[in-house]
């Protein structure tokens, strides 16, 4: 499937200040993959020490937020993938 | 009853069709909890003491610190040292004297949160997540609303909540990020705001919540977002 992954400012700075990235991918996860492949310095903000996605990492498929449990479910042509992390200044 | 004199501070807010002289009574026999006294209490304080809510209570356990002055505009180098729920108190009474400040010095914990919420609707300008829990808990258990806002560096988000209609923000946090937050004045600013902008419609009954909307401010980028948020059936404070 042809997949947008909309990147937050916080994460710009690891993708050449690119907005979207175009990848393939069947569920979230698979594009997350392809995403950071080709952007290696991502991966620390999205997965812990023991290579779990990081529970502050929020996902969003076409602006609705979805579950860890959701990762590897299906996504269909055209949607976006996007994420944020959890912040708490103030 | 508004006096002539209010009726003179809140002239321009008054000829907002959906306001009016009822709404500016509303706002005045209004109360209202501001939890965090630094960058986005700020700008939340000042907007809600401008506009005319009649009671405020504002709880914060720090002293002003010269670090907190590039973002928390209530305090000025003269208040460093002070409490800051005194610096702040006095200088939105200087901003409006009609209204009631209610300043309360104490670092809200598990065994206190309650008994300093009572039934007040909660604005959320903590600077911590732990906090943040324990006033959701509190909202969730009392139905209060919780207006929700945080922000780092240039970003910001804000959410409303309303328990018993919207997710809680025990549905969406599940931590943050660790160590010293980087902040910019403006992004509390912009972001406190929105949460006053949203107790002031709440208090009003106009226009529509961002209630089960997350807003993500981006200030590098200049652009406003807005994803939807769903209960989480496994949430341990609201299912």
């Amino acid at each position: 499937m042809d997949v947008t992954i909309k990147i937050a400012g916080l994460f710009r700075k690891f993708t050449n200040r690119q907005e979207f990235v175009k990848v393939t991918g069947n569920s979230p996860m698979e594009c997350l993959h392809e995403l950071e492949t080709r952007f290696p310095k991502i991966r620390r903000w999205l997965y812990d020490k023991r290579g779990n996605l990081r529970p502050q990492v929020w996902f969003f498929v076409n602006g609705q937020k979805i579950s860890a449990d959701d990762m590897n479910k299906p996504l269909k042509d055209g949607d976006e993938l996007f994420f944020i992390v959890a912040v708490s200044g103030g | 009853m508004l006096s002539q004199r209010e009726l003179a501070r809140y002239e321009r807010q008054i000829l907002i069709p959906e306001w009016t002289k009822v709404g500016q009574e509303k706002l005045k026999k209004a109360k209202v909890l501001v939890a965090g006294v630094g960058g986005l209490g700020s700008a939340i304080l000042t907007y809600l003491a401008v506009a005319g809510v009649g009671r405020i209570k504002i709880i914060d356990g720090d002293k002003v610190e010269l670090s907190n002055l590039n973002r928390q505009v209530l305090h000025t180098d003269r208040d460093i040292g002070r409490d800051k729920v005194d610096s702040a108190k006095e200088k939105l009474e200087l901003l409006n004297p009609d209204i009631k400040v209610e300043a309360i010095k104490e670092i809200i914990t598990e065994n206190n949160v309650f008994d300093l919420v009572g039934d007040y609707p909660i604005v959320d300008a903590l600077d911590n997540l732990p906090t943040r829990l324990l006033l959701n808990r509190v909202a969730v258990k009392r139905i209060l609303p919780l207006f929700h806002g945080a922000v780092y560096g240039f970003e910001g988000r804000a959410t409303t909540i309303i328990p018993g209609k919207t997710s809680c923000l025990s549905c969406l946090y599940k931590g943050v990020l660790p160590g010293k937050i980087p902040v910019v004045g403006v992004t509390p600013a912009v972001i406190g705001c929105i949460q006053a902008t949203e107790v002031i419609k709440y208090f009003l009954s106009i226009g529509e919540l961002l209630t089960d909307r997350l807003l993500i401010y981006d200030g590098l980028s200049m652009r406003f977002s807005e994803v939807k948020l769903k209960k989480d059936p496994k949430c341990s404070e609201c299912r």
